[in-house]
């Protein structure tokens, strides 16, 4: 059995792995948790994490972006704002990071393909970027959620408009994961 | 099933436990300070000051990780008679240690540009991780007992169900070499 999920585990792995370009995202979550007693959200003090990375922390527009799109997801699911002067009941940190990783890729159109067009695959190292998103809740001081998107950063930190689409897209399907508030 | 818990010990004492994935096994070891008579403690509490720096930013600071081991944990010595205390004097403290990095399988690297013709012997990343407990005797204020786990944890932090059914397992089987459980020894 264990084995058995391994290996799906290795094929679906390898199958998002060599899907190219897609941010993958996940979560985990408070066992059992009813969402539907939160309705308003607020950000919590900036991160305070010491292993950030210079080229997106210090970066105004990584931040309005992220914000942003948070915002607006959390809109979606059924949060509101809370007012300046109230006290909300969840509070949003977020954290990105960037790490060496490494992955398999398949040499495609490459002469050494057989007749079958089984390539070559080997091994790179590429510049990870994680956005780590965490809700808090307000009165417990508990992490209740915790969702994450990870891509390739190559050819992304540089260009405005392909941070953006990256960003956009890993909140989004980070929060398809977010149980809805009421 | 006694029987099996006997072999596991066994297994566990012979510092190898071959587990599920020919490419990623999980290995435990465990190390027991000279002198210590692991059966004179009785309670233990965490040590709550540690910040779980863990090598990736999905688990730092992730309760949902941490905890879990925790539980793991306490419900492995439960079993085994030491009781959890929030007193302020417990026998040992507990620090947890999590890392969890990629590996590339090498076997397949010194392959990395033939041609297999079962499709066997492609490259192959994975994320492993290490996860190590430190029992330490709070009247010597030396570590007493230290135990680990090295293995396969691919895909397990994307999935919690999973990675939770991999914490419970790979606890089990580093607290299954404790002195305490194998008490005609030593």
């Amino acid at each position: 059995m264990a084995r058995r999920l391994l290996g799906v585990g290795i094929a679906v792995m390898g199958f998002v792995l060599s899907g190219c370009a897609t941010v993958r995202v996940s979560s985990h979550v408070e066992r059992g948790l009813d969402f539907s007693q939160y309705r308003t959200f607020d950000w919590g003090p900036r991160d305070a994490l010491p292993v950030g990375d210079p080229r997106l922390d210090k970066d105004p527009f990584f931040r309005d972006q992220v914000e942003g799109a948070i915002e607006k997801q959390m809109a979606a699911r059924g949060f509101e704002r809370s007012a300046a002067s109230g006290t909300p009941d969840v509070r949003i940190h977020y954290h990105a990071s960037i790490n060496q990783r490494f992955d398999v890729r398949e040499e495609s159109y490459s002469a050494n393909c057989d007749d079958d067009d089984v390539c070559p695959a080997r091994v790179i190292e590429y510049e990870a970027g994680t956005l780590v998103v965490d809700i808090v809740d307000e009165r417990t001081d508990r992490l209740i959620w915790r969702g994450w998107a990870q891509d390739s950063v190559e050819g992304v930190l540089g260009n405005r408009n392909r941070l953006k689409r990256k960003i956009d897209e890993g909140v989004t399907r980070m929060f398809e994961r977010l149980p809805r508030a009421r | 099933m006694n029987r099996l818990t006997r072999l596991e010990g066994l297994a566990a004492t012979m510092l190898v436990a071959l587990v599920v994935n020919g490419c990623a096994p999980i290995r435990v070891n465990s190390y027991l300070e000279r002198g210590v008579d692991f059966r004179q403690y009785r309670t233990y509490a965490w040590d709550r000051s540690d910040s779980l720096s863990t090598g990736d930013p999905r688990l730092d600071n992730n309760r949902f990780f941490s905890e879990r081991v925790q539980k793991a944990v306490d419900q492995q010595l439960a079993s085994r008679g030491l009781e959890k205390t929030e007193s302020l004097a417990p026998d040992v403290v507990i620090h947890l240690h999590a890392r969890v990095d990629q590996r590339i399988q090498s076997d397949a690297i010194d392959r990395e540009y033939s041609r297999c013709e079962d499709g066997g012997c492609r490259p192959f990343v994975f994320e492993a991780g290490t996860l190590l407990l430190d029992f330490i005797d709070t009247k010597t204020n030396q570590l007493a007992w230290r135990g680990w786990a090295e293995g396969g944890f691919d895909g397990a932090i994307d999935n919690q169900d999973w990675m939770e059914t991999k914490i419970d397992e790979t606890v089990a089987k580093i607290l299954v070499q404790l002195p305490r459980d194998t008490s005609r020894n030593r």
